[in-house]
């Protein structure tokens, strides 16, 4: 016999690491020596996290079609790395591959035409390169989010992305910085958070991070940091303390929002983005009506209520300044008036008008700008700060927005003839400078159209009358997709003289085309931007000295924008030119203008008949000072109050759920338990040790993995826990010495022979067992009250409601997938290393042949 | 026998089976002569018999009560007992008062540098009267063989001893001599590094069943020896309390105890972790977890139970291990000794089955048991 074989291979309990000889460092046992599968793992990980990270240009770029381009130049950028750096060529080699891929890539994505064989770049691939370059740079410059995803920006994207992966890769793999390599994941994300007005979006946040956690723990895998290894080979605190970090870092985000004053208020609402609870949905004047247009759910509803003869537009901000590729609202801090108790619009005003209440609710729609209707005397029920300038009567906020705002607007409106307009003729004094400036660089088009549908009106009404009407031709049809198809979505000059040529869009461009053409010829002008009228909710809300009002609803769909221009001695007059939008005023309709056909066919069905936009109460009451009304309505009250009792309902359930779990598992174990338990046949003891043991667990007493049960049951019993110093025979711990017995027959005793009696009464507890209760529910009771009689008030709380024994169960359940995950990886690798190391031996072999 | 292939059945003893295998004969006509004829013993005549004898023991050897009852374990499991200490402590003495309490032959073999292997085994005589060859007895022909300062006799003598331990007869000029039953070898050495001392090679400590360190005496005891002990030997008062016949029935009876499934992997565990700990050079042979369960079933069967308990392998593991397992140089250097690491060992197997985590499956545990066990012992150095 002999005894130099040490140690027994291969009875398949042994793990990988376990195999190495056991006198070599046990810390490096598990590590894997074999690098096959490194190249693959870690280029998967850079293009996850590049991939993802892209994701998040949804928004930026319109639809999903870009993303394929982008996905297949990343993959093989990636792929490439892999082969390269498995053949084990040099660094500089393997980045060198790396671009010589991205170059081909591009090239067979965008310049399948221009370049000689499909992918080798020819002079005139650099030709289309350069024009592809422009057109990207005009798409920046020019064009607002989402634009659409033409050759040029998609093909910028790629070659971006390309280098990136090149650049993360070569930061996480010969450099060995792969915290560092967030640094390009980031430079990706920063497109979204500055362009996008939703900033990154889920999507990109989330598939950036996972391939940032990717890139991270495959480093990790392959190259551990010494440093950050404990004792034991696998390190299995990190998880925990990783999680203890985030949620910190969670919980401290979560507050600081609520400390810094004015972090999710204000002008700038960039806070309310991090709002988890509701979307602030807002009007952002010009940069996304398009986008609220075509939002098919209707966010950012608000209702109102008002005694108006037809219902009214509500105006939010207004555009005057048309320089420049991309337009937005003027504002003239310098000139604003505080308080809106009183606003005055300090020119000639018409000679009829009638006074008009509105009590409006603004709910989750938030902006800086108030929607109100026009022109407005004075504004009740506001809170926070308000102002108003005196050139356009837009109503902004100084330190607050318009969410959650609940007020009375009290406003004038002139009644209007196309008589009365049509003697406006008088040449215009005292409008300010800005809304009759020309814009500086006009495109051609749209002067000479402007020239030509003007030809022959004489007097300003006449040829804003003109212009109206041709806008509202059959030449023009109303779509919300053909801009963006035409790529002429959004506003500007340029997309001004593309949609007089498409003659197709929505009502951005035509308002933006009446009031630049209005200017032109002399008029001032300027884009109003709010909702059109909406539709009736059915609703009545009282309205102090008004008894029920009428309730009216608009929401995203509705945001539309109209011209107003300015008549000497009637003021400003608003014009409709969009066909199949809003109503057209009876002073701006002539009997020879036809509606214009929608090609949208939602949108018919929004344009409100007849019948709503007759009043409904033909009388309209003069009202000097309304008070507040009690417009607010009750139903967003209500659900908030629901949501609060729902959360605390939830919250209170995820408290209660460990105790509800630990005591179902109780209950279950004792019922099994009893079955037949007096018995000798059927009856099991297993549950209640187990229950014996959660006990203990919960009470601070967790029996160690490696030590017996009679030694547990020994330590709980004479611990303090059980009883009082000195107190050796107590009741609980007799039912505990009894429940440990029992158990021990079962678990280690002679099958079948569970009843038998115990050997001599020097049997550890058994004494005990005849005084005491024969069931197994009861014992475990009177261990549960003996333990809970010693123990402190918190222990007791945390027993009850965070019993240990569940929670280290769940904890458990959190560390499984991770071992599920590695387990994977593990394999794969193997999988990978095997099936490479095949291929690259038959290669060899061809070669040698 | 082959270290490749161990598994739950080659270490068990040959009487016992898995529990699937329960009903099956314990002693299989054919493959062994059964040892003892006598029944086993019924619970309270095994308890009062071992009472007695530990009773005895502890009358002569005070505050060794320890020691006592893991000697009486020994001869219950059928193996050797190896006292090693320091000179003066009560090896010899312990060794002879076990001997004195059983009703049984006892011979004393003092080992000395030049006793021969004849002097141990017997030698053959040519006999003048006769005119033929006669086999002479050695020391060896006796129910407990007290071994003195083992490790003071040359290599060869002391091989013949442990022939006669393990194979439990003598063979002379081709002649097979069966030895008594029972039979138990009580070694006492010093510990290797006094001088005129020939350590037992590896192979032959693992032939005893467990060391005992007797330990030096604390206060009290050593003021009562000097009290009681000053006039007279406290030998001579010691009379036998049981028969070798009793002492048979009683080694059947620990025959009999039952070892469950999960006690013998619990075993297996302990045995397979001293194989892969990063601390030894050499870990428990096979033979020694046999002999682990063996001496795990006379406790339980000391403690009055039928079946064995993870707490009595647990209790015996030290004595039964320590002297078998080489220190890795390093851990030796730390100031490791055989007895820690085995007890860091054990404080890392996990006591199968974990009735919480896993219920019905042993596969979980198992696989953490090797994991933990080469893991490294937070106690211990990081052996890198």
């Amino acid at each position: 016999m002999t005894l130099a074989p040490q140690r027994s291979h291969g009875s398949g309990t042994g793990t990988a690491g376990t195999e190495e000889p056991t006198v070599l460092p046990s810390g490096a046992a598990s590590r894997p020596d074999t690098r096959g599968a490194q190249p693959w793992v870690m280029a998967a990980a850079v293009a996850v996290a590049v991939a993802g990270a892209a994701l998040g240009f949804n928004g930026v770029l319109r639809g999903w079609a870009w993303y394929s381009p982008v996905f297949s130049t990343v993959l093989s950028v990636a792929f490439s790395l892999a082969v390269l750096r498995s053949l084990r060529a040099r660094p500089w080699l393997v980045t060198a591959g790396g671009l010589l891929t991205l170059i081909v890539a591009v090239t067979f994505i965008f310049f399948r035409q221009h370049s000689i064989a499909g992918f080798i770049p020819s002079p005139e691939t650099m030709n289309y390169l350069g024009k592809f370059l422009r057109r990207a740079s005009e798409t920046v410059l020019a064009e607002s989010t989402p634009v659409a995803p033409n050759a040029g920006i998609v093909m910028l994207i790629c070659a971006v992305l390309g280098l990136l992966v090149i650049l993360i890769d070569a930061l996480a793999f010969p450099l060995a910085l792969p915290a560092t390599s967030g640094m390009g994941i980031l430079a990706i994300l920063v497109v979204p958070a500055m362009v996008k007005p939703q900033s990154v979006g889920v999507l990109g946040f989330v598939g950036a991070a996972v391939g940032y956690l990717l890139i991270l723990g495959c480093s990790h895998w392959y190259t551990p940091d010494t440093r950050t290894l404990a004792d034991t080979a696998r390190n299995p605190g990190q998880l925990r303390r990783g999680a203890v970090t985030a949620v910190a870092a969670l919980t401290l985000t979560l507050v600081l929002q609520l400390v810094i004053p004015g972090f999710d208020q204000g002008t700038f609402p960039q806070g309310s983005r991090l709002n988890p609870f509701g979307g602030a949905t807002g009007l952002n004047p010009m940069i996304s009506l398009g986008t609220s247009l075509r939002s098919p759910s209707g966010e950012g509803r608000i209702t109102f209520a008002t005694n108006a003869p037809t219902t009214p537009y509500l105006r939010s901000v207004t555009v005057d300044n048309f320089d420049g590729d991309s337009w937005s609202p003027d504002d003239r801090e310098s000139s604003r008036q505080p308080g809106t108790g009183r606003i005055e619009a300090g020119h000639e005003a018409a000679p009829a008008e009638i006074r008009v209440l509105t009590a409006v609710n603004t709910g989750q729609y938030t902006s800086p700008y108030l929607p109100a209707p026009y022109a407005p005397e004075a504004v009740n029920g506001l809170s926070g700060r308000w102002s108003w300038d005196p050139a356009t009567l837009s109503i902004k906020g100084v330190d607050t927005n318009s969410r959650d705002q609940q007020y009375v607007v009290s406003s004038v409106t002139p009644q209007l003839t196309a008589a009365l307009l049509a003697g406006a003729s008088g040449p215009v004094r005292g409008v300010p400078e800005q809304f009759l400036r020309e814009p500086s660089n006009v495109p051609e088009v749209v002067r000479s159209t402007a020239n030509t549908v003007t030809a022959g009106a004489n007097s300003p009404y006449a040829r804003a009358m003109a212009i109206q009407r041709y806008l509202r031709s059959t030449e023009f049809s109303y779509s919300l997709q053909s801009p963006v198809q035409g790529g002429y979505d959004g506003n500007g000059l340029s997309v001004l003289a593309d949609f007089l040529i498409q003659k197709s869009g929505y009502c951005i461009h035509f308002a933006s085309a009446m009031a630049v053409m209005a200017r032109l010829e002399g008029i001032p002008s300027r884009i109003a931007v709010g909702y059109a009228p909406g539709r009736p909710t059915g609703a009545t809300v009282a309205v102090s000295g008004q008894g029920p009002l009428p309730e009216f609803e608009v929401d995203a769909r509705d945001a539309h924008a109209w011209p107003e221009l300015y008549f000497q001695g009637i003021g400003w007059v608003a014009f409709e030119p969009t066909p199949s939008r809003g109503v057209v005023p009876a002073y701006a309709t002539d009997a020879s203008a036809p509606s214009g056909a929608s090609t949208n066919d939602r949108n018919d069905a929004l344009t409100p008949g007849d019948g709503s936009t007759q009043a409904p109460f033909p009388i309209p009451v003069p009202v000097p000072v309304p008070g507040a009304g009690t417009a607010a309505p009750g139903g967003a009250q209500a659900a908030q109050v629901l949501y609060g009792v729902a959360a605390v309902l939830l919250l209170a359930l995820l408290v209660a759920s460990p105790r509800l779990v630990r005591s179902g598992v109780r209950r279950r174990r004792l019922r099994t338990a009893d079955r037949g338990y007096p018995g000798a046949t059927g009856g099991t003891a297993l549950p209640a040790w187990a229950e014996l043991r959660d006990l203990a667990t919960d009470y601070g007493m967790a029996p160690g993995a490696s030590e017996t049960p009679r030694h547990f049951s020994e330590r709980l019993r004479a611990s303090e826990a059980m009883a009082e110093p000195g107190v050796a025979d107590g009741p609980g711990q007799r039912a505990a010495a009894a429940l440990t017995e029992d158990f021990e027959r079962e678990q280690y005793g002679r099958p079948g022979g569970a009843a038998g009696p115990a050997r001599n009464a020097g049997s550890a507890g058994s004494a005990g067992s005849d005084d005491l209760v024969d069931s197994a529910a009861a014992r475990v009771a009177l261990v549960q009250a003996s333990l809970r009689a010693n123990a402190g008030f918190l222990v007791r709380l945390r027993a009850a409601w965070l019993p240990p024994s569940v929670m280290s169960g769940w904890r458990r359940s959190l560390q499984l997938p991770r071992g599920i995950l590695s387990r994977t990886a593990q394999r794969t690798r193997r999988g990978f290393a095997g099936s490479w190391g095949k291929i690259r031996n038959s290669v060899r072999r061809v070669r040698r042949r | 026998m082959d270290y490749h292939r161990t598994s739950v059945d080659d270490i068990l003893p040959q009487g016992q089976s898995l529990p699937g295998r329960a009903s099956m004969d314990p002693n299989p006509a054919g493959q062994r002569p059964p040892r003892h004829e006598l029944p086993a013993m019924d619970a309270d005549a095994f308890h009062s018999a071992s009472t007695r004898i530990l009773t005895a023991i502890n009358t002569v050897i005070d505050g060794k009560a320890e020691a006592a009852k893991l000697a009486l374990t020994v001869l219950l499991a059928q193996g050797h007992l190896l006292l090693e200490d320091v000179p003066g402590v009560g090896k010899t003495l312990l060794a002879k008062t076990l001997g004195r309490t059983i009703d049984c032959s006892v011979s004393r073999i003092q080992f000395t540098p030049d006793l021969l292997p004849s002097d141990v085994t017997g030698v053959s005589i040519y006999n003048q009267a006769t005119r033929t060859f006669e086999f002479r007895h050695g020391a060896v022909f006796a129910n407990i063989v007290i071994g003195d300062e083992i490790n003071r006799a040359s290599a060869k003598t002391q091989s013949a001893l442990l022939e006669c331990m393990e194979e439990h007869q003598v063979t002379v000029d081709g002649t097979s001599y069966r030895l008594d039953e029972p039979f138990m070898v009580v070694a006492t050495q010093n510990p290797i590094e006094m001088e005129g001392t020939y350590p037992l090679p590896e192979a032959q400590r693992d032939r005893f069943m467990a060391r005992i360190s007797m330990g030096y005496p604390d206060r009290e005891s050593e003021m009562e020896m000097l009290e009681t002990h000053q006039a007279s030997s406290p030998l001579a008062r010691v009379t036998a309390v049981v028969t070798a016949a009793e002492v048979a029935a009683m080694i059947a009876t620990v025959q009999q105890v039952y070892v469950s499934r999960s006690i013998k992997e619990y075993t297996v565990a302990v045995g397979r972790a001293t194989r892969e700990s990063g601390y030894l050079r050499l870990g428990a042979s096979p033979r020694s977890m046999l002999q682990l369960l063996r001496a795990a079933k006379a406790t339980a069967a000391l403690e009055g139970r039928d079946f064995v308990l993870p707490d009595d392998v647990v209790s015996v593991a030290e004595a039964v291990l320590a002297h078998r397992i080489i220190l890795d140089r390093k851990a030796a250097s730390a100031g490791e000794t055989p007895q820690s690491v085995i007890r860091a060992i054990i404080a890392k197997i996990p006591v199968t089955p974990d009735v919480t985590a896993s219920p019905n499956g042993t596969g979980r545990p198992a696989r953490k048991a090797s994991a933990m066990a080469a893991a490294p012992s937070p106690k211990l150095p990081n052996p890198r």
